[in-house]
């Protein structure tokens, strides 16, 4: 019983690891840009399917395909952001109807996205390979995978790196700057629209590295790949607080946890079922997360 | 007209109902990722109705309406306080529960030896009324479609009226409607179940159109297409959602010119359009422009 | 004097179809402490936010050192030599003192040059010093101010535009603010200034203009009108239009 418990504590972490990568690329244009974008998974996709391409070509190694995936969401998410974001944000007076615009457009590129990965490739499921052949590790009486293991490693060191970039660098400056008081740092000299491009492209990057540990674990790409990975993006940063960094490891810990237990105990049917009900929850009584929660801050207005 | 228009034009009015709830939301200042859950709703309702317990199709409608109202204040209530972002991840929440609620929902019959009724992920079969009763394709797309003129004559009247002013200020400028003495609560309540009831009419009408309808049609892609389709059409009047829809359904479906490339061209537009149009084709501006042309041709 | 540092000519600006500028033309010699003054809505505010790029002219021409900076973006215009002082200072409240300073010599990269300058600005500031790991936003509205006016100089600007300096400060605050503004003109910064305390704003400023709905409705030194007549018009707007 205590095994199962630990068990099941220990999967839902290494789920959640991998949201926790999803869910920081997400918040970093969260954050900075305040919109959402819903061609975040979809762009993903994109790079994952470049991958699945480029290894049924040439059956590439482990570190050729991370690399086409990334290039291949920060292409997409470049894409993206030029068409979609970049038109709204000139002004910083643009306001929420930009930020509606924005997010519709981005839905719009979304079935874009998806098609042209449908079309490139058809079918419904490519066999990918795995990062990791050997069996899993064993601690006792639980096992551990290792690609998952590898995940949450990522996980920690994207959360410190982003971290030292943020604090320690000219573009850090920069980034907190523009988060802190757009107009201000547009008088200070910085080129915002400038940050937002790069931000995106980080943020699509990371998405990039995400998917592709994503499909390498699951030794599989489908179509469903893009809705799936913006959806527990967005569910990720929303339990653990929209904006914050350390709340999308959070959050992504969070639900991989929630979806653990929630499967152990009540099912599959179940498991989806009361994630989206505690976040249902969540919002309707603290809005800011989970992160706020563990930090006793109070709640901001939404 | 043949039979494969004649269901293109059903469509749009079908999804028309959707795209309007969504609207509704939209102006008095809510972004909704959830009113396919009322769609389904109103389908698996008013299909118990007619097909399970024997209602004509107007009861069930009816009824559906009544339950999609309920259904909406009940997402409506605890996400009172939200906006933006939160609100849409939350009405997305609330949809897919009721999603997976579709999916664990089995109630059948055995009905002259049949076995009717919703049948979890297998969906909903049986829902023959309309054939039942040997109504033509075309006399239901004229109900769906006269039905929808209602609703759109009902949206000109409020337009007109204090009601649909208080709305759109609610949409713009809650705080100010709150200082003017606008119940900001009760006006966003009645809103969202004005606009459950509306998606549930129209998910009742889709259930006995296509006679069989499973959890599958009510995900969230449907719920985010309704909310562009508001948004792609334009928030100045509720035309706005109609062209979206006719564009999308209409235009780009049934010319087979894009086939297999329609999401493409399609998603490509809407991107561009926003550009230059960020609240839409028929935005406030452009139906300005266009009530001023229509007054002086009048005057002349 | 010498040739003019900023050209603004027929400056129409609009929010939608409401002209807030309509038709500003003014000169701001180079060396001198130049003053806008006028009541609230008359659209001082709205001047200095074209002229510092983050609103656009709808027309007209801006000129800074000759070159034409209309419809630049703001940071190319900071990249000119020209800062500007917002209205509610708008410092970085998240970030340190110090750091609020970096930002503001963000497109310099002589790091030996922004270490100095941020030395000799906590000299001038020591009120600065004392804070400088404190974040912006915990500061009282005259440091802020001061971080503000600290900030904009670090791009080490030929022209300074400062907009309401002394907005919600109190009179001793306020006083120390325009020594300031003197002290840094004499060290030969050039100043454009937009204020509705016309009294401190006319003891420091070489020329002034009155604004009035959108346009310039007096141009001179200051004694060229006398001063409650001033005080009127910057508060109240003049009767005669």
């Amino acid at each position: 019983m205590v095994v199962d418990l630990a068990q099941n504590t220990l999967d839902g972490l290494m789920l959640g690891s991998a949201y926790a990568l999803l869910a920081l690329g997400f918040t970093l244009i969260f954050g900075v840009l305040r919109r959402a974008n819903l061609s975040y998974g979809p762009a993903i996709m994109l790079g994952a399917y470049a991958a699945t391409w480029v290894n049924l070509q040439f059956h590439s190694g482990a570190l050729v395909l991370a690399l086409v995936t990334i290039a291949g969401a920060t292409l997409a998410g470049a894409y993206v952001e030029r068409l979609c974001f970049a038109p709204h944000g000139r002004r910083s007076r643009s306001g929420e109807a930009a930020a509606v615009a924005s997010m519709v457009g981005s839905f719009a590129l979304w079935m874009q996205l998806e098609e042209l990965a449908t079309l490139w490739l058809p079918k419904h499921l490519y066999g990918f390979p795995p990062l990791y052949d050997g069996p899993p590790l064993a601690l006792g009486p639980l096992t551990l995978r290792v690609e998952y293991l590898a995940m949450l490693a990522c996980a920690v060191a994207v959360c410190f790196g982003l971290h030292r970039l943020l604090n320690r660098t000219r573009f850090g400056l920069a980034v907190r700057a523009v988060v802190d008081q757009a107009d201000a740092a547009r008088l200070a000299g910085i080129n915002v629209p400038r940050v937002f491009m790069l931000v995106f492209a980080l943020a699509s990057a990371l998405g990039g590295l995400a998917g592709y540990l994503i499909v390498a674990a699951h030794e599989q790409v489908t179509p469903m790949l893009g809705m799936w990975s913006t959806l527990k993006g967005m569910i990720a940063m929303m339990l653990g607080g929209l904006g914050s960094l350390p709340g999308a490891v959070v959050g992504g810990l969070a639900l991989g946890l929630i979806e653990a237990h929630s499967q152990w105990l009540f099912g599959p049917q179940y498991r989806d079922l009361i994630a989206f009900l505690i976040l249902f929850a969540l919002l309707a009584v603290r809005p800011s997360g989970l992160w706020a929660m563990l930090r006793r801050s109070p709640a901001p207005a939404p | 007209m043949d039979e494969y228009a004649l269901g293109v034009l059903t469509n749009v009015g079908l999804f028309s109902f959707l795209a309007l709830s969504a609207y509704l939301l939209l102006v008095a200042g809510e972004m909704s990722f959830g009113q396919q859950a009322f769609f389904g709703v109103g389908a698996y309702a008013a299909g118990i109705g007619t097909a399970m317990w024997g209602w004509p199709l107007p009861v069930a409608a009816l009824g559906a309406m009544a339950l999609g109202a309920a259904a909406a204040w009940l997402v409506g209530w605890p996400t009172l306080r939200l906006r933006g972002l939160y609100f849409a991840m939350a009405t997305l929440a609330a949809a897919e529960m009721f999603r997976i609620l579709f999916e664990l929902f089995h109630y059948q019959r055995t009905i002259d030896g049949e076995l009717v009724g919703p049948d979890g992920t297998q969906g909903f079969r049986g829902i023959r009324w309309v054939l039942e009763r040997g109504i033509e394709q075309e006399t239901f797309l004229a109900a769906v479609w006269a039905l929808l003129l209602v609703v759109l004559a009902a949206f000109a009247i409020v337009e007109r009226t204090r009601l649909g002013a208080t709305l759109r200020m609610v949409g713009e400028d809650p705080e100010l409607a709150a200082v003017l003495g606008v119940n900001v609560a009760r006006v966003k309540l009645g809103v969202a179940a004005a606009a459950g009831a509306l998606a549930a009419l129209g998910g009742a009408l889709y259930a006995h159109h296509n006679t069989y309808v499973e959890p599958r049609n009510f995900d969230i892609m449907l719920g985010v297409h309704s909310l562009a389709y508001a948004l792609i059409g334009g928030l100045g009047t509720a035309l706005g959602p109609l062209l979206g829809v006719a564009l999308d359904i209409g235009l780009l479906e049934s010319t087979r010119v894009f086939q297999g490339y329609r999401m493409i061209v399609f998603g490509g537009l809407v991107a561009l359009l926003l550009i230059v149009r960020p609240r839409g084709l028929l935005d406030e501006v452009a139906v300005s422009r266009i009530a001023g042309a229509l007054r002086r041709r009048r005057t002349a | 004097m010498s040739a003019p540092l900023l050209e603004i000519a027929d400056v129409v600006t609009a929010y939608g179809k409401i002209e807030a500028l309509r038709g500003v033309t003014l000169a701001v010699a180079q060396g001198s402490i130049t003053c806008l003054l006028g009541p609230n809505g008359a659209g001082k505010t709205t001047l200095m936010l074209t002229t510092s790029g983050i609103l656009r002219a709808r027309r007209g021409s801006i000129r800074l050192a000759g070159e034409e900076i209309a419809g630049r973006a703001p940071h190319d215009i900071v990249a000119r030599g020209m800062a500007l002082v917002p209205e509610n200072r708008l410092v970085f409240a998240h970030m340190s003192v110090t750091e609020n300073l970096a930002a503001g010599a963000y497109q310099r990269r002589d790091r030996a040059g922004i270490d100095e300058d941020i030395e000799r600005l906590y000299g001038r500031f020591p009120q600065l010093k004392a804070r400088s790991g404190q974040q912006g936003g915990t500061l009282s509205g005259g440091e802020q101010q001061m971080l503000a006016v600290a900030r904009a100089l670090m791009s080490r600007p030929k022209l300074l535009l400062m907009d309401e300096p002394s907005l919600g400060l109190a009179p001793l605050i306020v006083e120390e603010i325009f020594r300031i503004i003197a002290e840094l003109n004499r060290d030969g910064t050039t100043i454009f200034l937009v204020e509705q305390n016309a009294h401190m704003a006319l003891k420091v400023a070489h020329h002034f203009y009155l604004i009035e709905q959108g346009r310039v409705t007096f141009s001179g030194s200051p004694g060229a009108l006398a001063e409650d007549e001033v005080i009127r018009r910057a508060y109240l707007g003049s009767t005669k239009h």
